[in-house]
């Protein structure tokens, strides 16, 4: 225990390069904002500088709805609701309180009368959007994918009904005035300032990592500890509270509102900015409100009707919808990650080409003991025996060799080992209290493992892989960083650390699988076909990096593969199953002489020739 | 009293239904969640009004009006998500939603940002009486049509070939393809069905508001999003218990609540159903997918 906090102390007095690379990147966003800010502020007009604060409340609240998008993949429509929510929480404490007692008749006697400042407020407001933000993500983020995104509708259309239905409070849907316009541009910039420090410092957090890898392979994500539901949690609150500072900062530079403001079309145009410059980046934010907001005002010059070109315009309306819509077609047709939404700046791993690599060193290696038993185990699919009643057991420090037929029920019994599939019947246990079959807690107990099919983060960077992985069983993200380093440069990684995985060739991604997987310091590594689609070379290579890592760490190794050659020469011990059975248990030399794994690979007829060809 | 309420649920269920199942077909076979699926509806509304003002016959302006849904449709899919064949769910469901605004513009300039009227024939607001009950008449049609849809779209995707291969593709898209059965005419297939069904559903909706506008189309499209979700997204039997049981709700609270809690409907109906999606993530009817490991 004492080592532990020990360990944690010292990690914690380096900054992570991510960090560091990140904090530049803001600096750098928060520097061309404030310069194009102060060229406007000397030298623009009253119009202009109106134009540009309201762009910077955009950029808060894009900036939320990128910090929940952006990491975790799933669309919200919510946000334009949590900016409601603020621009009302804010009218409210900050109406005057004259003005309050003849607009707000019948306001309840606890809401009335405050009459705070602007940042008296701002700050009752972020409070207020942590909770509501706790009590809407509980239950929505339970949901994935689609369906999360329309559940965002449905807390948007909640929000709506109940701004128009408290009439005693919001004046229903008509306008809310009065509301002191204090919000001018420095105090618009100086929060969007912190919304880009955050959104672009966020990602790099354990949670942002965390989200972002469920965002590409939900399964892999799980398979190295990750839980997806807290970090969705941490992404969705954050983005809420900086949306409410939006609106926060919105009623303030408005003085009136009503709900329709903050409902469908307000929504369109958050996520209409956020496409446009990209939804995966900060800078995507970024640089999306910016190129809208300009396009914006140009198309509304022309949406009373006027001449162009000598042409008579016609009145238009909705002309600054349309021109939003159009443009985010373009956009996801022409390039569907955004104008800049592939990556971030990266300034600082820019201008150093290569990070320190720390040599090859032993690997503290987790506490040893506790072995896998498998009880009984079996799985069905709707009349399909896929594993029928297997009851094993593995020891660390060995390696096994999962055999059999296609169709065994090989990746079924792995599955269930790994927590990813629940068992029909019978148990695992992996020496720890992990309550049921779940893919992330068995991955934190140490059961790490590949796929069949590679499940790499193909988004992400190659470091980041492993630092997602990492970070799961490191103190901090520094240590994370420098333990995700080593395993790299012992798969002969480094040299691609700052590409994204998807960049990598197949061979390549097998073997960042594994070096994601032993940077969980497994006690067990499950290996699913890892030789797959693998030629001569690249299976020796990886054949003699799987001895040298079991004899290293002293972890068990348990691995599926169809390559003989392989499994013979790297296997103590080999287990065949044939039709979700065990059919034979032992060495490699007992295995490969028994008769009822010929008759399984060879057919029955085969094996009785070769037995008769044994006796002659 | 209570008799016309359940009348009023059901035929408010039947138009969820008809549009949650519209949206559930297109997502079982292509991942898109179409939010353009509303704008179907409100073309459909302006298609029937444009018919009756060129004098067509009110039945055959209607078969018009249904049909101009169903070819929208299909040029929906051919125009704007063709060419996003292959892209991630999120790309296809921002699409839509552009699509969705774009079209909303379109109407407001192109006929009138006001709702225009439309001639409903007289007998179909008209209503009659069993004893002491009395029923409209325009609820019933709403119900016996949805059913017999209902109905039709079951025997389609049962008995044909066709609609074999689109429960098929629904689960596994990739083996039909296998089969040879051209992906082009699956998706095609399902876009119409949905244009069909939004048709309808537009028929019915228009026939109790007796008006068009541009935004016709979005709120009972949002509760059909969520119909869908309730159902299970992307299983057809649950877009329709989704559907039915959104209506039953809507309308019985609507009957229930007291007057101060009328204007919270919408908010209590849908925190409602995220309590259902709490206990059931998946839905109602969870809709079946292949899982390779």
């Amino acid at each position: 225990m004492a080592v532990m906090t020990m360990e944690r102390s010292t990690s914690r007095s380096i900054l992570p390069t991510a960090f560091r690379n990140a904090g530049v990147d803001a600096l750098a966003m928060i520097a061309a904002l404030v310069l194009a800010v102060l060229a406007i502020y000397l030298f623009g007009n009253a119009a202009m500088q109106r134009v540009v604060t309201y762009a910077a409340i955009m950029l808060t609240a894009v900036l939320g709805l990128q910090m929940f998008s952006g990491n975790t993949g799933i669309v919200s429509f919510g946000h334009a609701a949590f900016v409601g929510l603020g621009a009302y929480a804010t009218g409210i404490l900050t109406l005057p309180a004259a003005l309050q007692r003849t607009a707000l008749r019948d306001l309840p006697q606890f809401l009335a009368g405050y009459e705070m400042s602007f940042f008296a407020a701002l700050v009752v407001v972020l409070v207020l959007a942590v909770l509501i933000g706790l009590v809407t993500g509980t239950p929505l983020l339970r949901l994935s994918g689609s369906s999360a995104s329309i559940a965002t509708l449905a807390l948007l259309i909640i929000v709506y009904t109940l701004l128009v239905a408290g009439r005693e409070i919001t004046r229903g849907s008509q306008p809310f005035y009065g509301v002191p316009r204090e919000v001018g541009l420095w105090t618009a910039v100086a929060v969007a300032a912190m919304a880009i420090a955050a959104a672009r410092l966020f990602r790099e957090t354990s949670f942002g990592l965390a989200a972002r890898a469920a965002a590409d392979d939900e399964r892999g994500a799980a398979a190295v500890g990750v839980d997806h539901r807290i970090a969705r949690l941490a992404a969705w609150v954050l983005g809420a509270v900086a949306a409410a500072a939006a609106g926060a900062m919105m009623a303030q530079f408005l003085g009136a509102f009503s709900p329709k403001d903050f409902y469908f079309d307000f929504g369109f145009t958050m996520l209409a900015m956020l496409i446009v410059g990209g939804m995966a980046s900060s800078l995507g934010a970024f640089t999306g409100v910016v190129v809208t907001v300009l396009v914006v005002e140009v198309v509304r010059r022309f949406e009373g009707g006027g001449m162009l070109f000598g042409l008579e315009m016609p009145v238009l309306f909705g002309l600054t919808q349309g021109v939003l819509a159009v443009a985010m077609i373009l956009v996801i047709w022409r390039r569907p990650t955004g104008l800049f939404g592939d990556r971030e700046l990266n300034l600082l791993r820019r201008s150093h080409a290569k990070a320190e690599f720390s040599k090859l060193e032993a690997v503290p290696a987790r506490a040893a003991g506790g072995s896998i038993s498998v009880d009984r185990l079996s799985r069905r699919y709707a009349g399909v025996v896929a594993v029928d009643d297997v009851t094993l057991s593995f020891q660390p420090d060995s390696i096994t060799g999962i055999i059999g037929p296609n169709g065994a029920g090989k990746t079924t019994l792995l599955n269930m080992i790994a927590g990813d599939v629940t068992p029909s019947s019978g148990t695992v246990s992996v020496g720890t209290s992990a309550r049921q079959a779940s893919a992330f807690r068995f991955a934190r107990a140490g059961i790490a493992r590949t796929f069949q099919n590679i499940r790499v983060f193909p988004r992400m960077t190659v470091l980041e892989n492993v630092v997602v992985a990492a970070r799961v069983v490191e103190p901090g993200l520094a240590a994370a960083e420098a333990a995700a380093r080593r395993e790299l440069a012992r798969m002969g990684l480094e040299s691609f650390a700052d590409r994204p995985a998807a960049s990598l060739a197949y061979g390549q991604r097998r073997r960042l699988e594994v070096a994601r997987a032993l940077a969980l310091k497994p006690r067990f590594l499950l290996l699913d076909e890892p030789a797959a689609g693998m030629n001569a070379v690249e299976t020796a290579e990886l054949v003699s990096i799987l001895a040298a890592v079991r004899n290293e760490r002293h972890i068990g190794v348990i691995l599926i593969e169809h390559d003989m050659r392989l499994v013979m020469n790297l296997c103590e011990r080999i287990v065949v199953i044939d039709r979700g059975r065990v059919i034979a248990d032992g060495t490699p030399g007992e295995v490969q002489n028994n008769p009822a794994v010929v008759a399984a690979y060879l057919g029955s007829r085969t094996a009785r020739a070769r037995q008769g060809n044994d006796v002659q | 009293m209570i008799a016309q309420q359940i009348i009023n649920a059901v035929s408010l269920g039947g138009v969820y239904a008809l549009l949650a199942l519209g949206l559930a077909i297109v997502f079982s076979i292509v991942g898109l969640i179409n939010f353009a699926h509303g704008e179907l509806m409100t073309l459909t509304g302006y298609a029937l009004l444009a018919a009756l003002i060129a004098g067509v016959p009110f039945p055959a302006a209607v078969l018009l009006a249904v049909i101009c849904a169903a070819i929208a449709a299909v040029a929906m899919e051919r125009i704007a998500f063709r060419p996003m064949r292959g892209a991630s769910v999120t790309s296809l469901l921002l699409t839509s939603f552009a699509v969705s605004g774009l079209l909303k513009v379109i109407f407001q300039n192109g006929v009138s940002a006001r709702p225009q009227a439309v001639a409903i024939p007289g007998w179909m607001t008209g209503a009659f009486s069993f004893g002491d009950f009395t029923i409209g008449v325009g609820p019933t049609i709403s119900i016996a049509v949805s059913i017999l849809a209902l109905i039709a779209l079951e025997f389609f995707l049962r008995r044909t070939v066709t609609g074999t291969a689109m429960r098929a593709a629904a689960e596994d898209f990739d083996v039909v393809r296998l089969m040879g059965i051209p992906a082009n005419r699956i998706i095609a297939t399902a876009f119409l069905l949905s244009g069909l069904l939004a048709g309808l559903a537009a028929m019915l909706w228009v026939a109790s508001r007796a008006s068009v506008d541009p935004l016709m189309g979005f709120t009972p499209v949002l509760k059909a999003f969520i119909a869908a979700v309730v159902g299970g997204l992307g299983s057809l039997p649950g877009a329709v218990a989704g559907g039915f049981l959104l209506g039953v709700i809507e309308v019985l609270l609507q009957a229930m609540l007291p007057a101060a809690l009328a204007p919270y409907r919408d908010a209590i109906v849908l925190s409602g159903v995220i309590a259902v999606l709490l206990i059931r993530p998946q839905g109602l009817i969870p809709a079946v997918r292949v899982q390779r490991s």
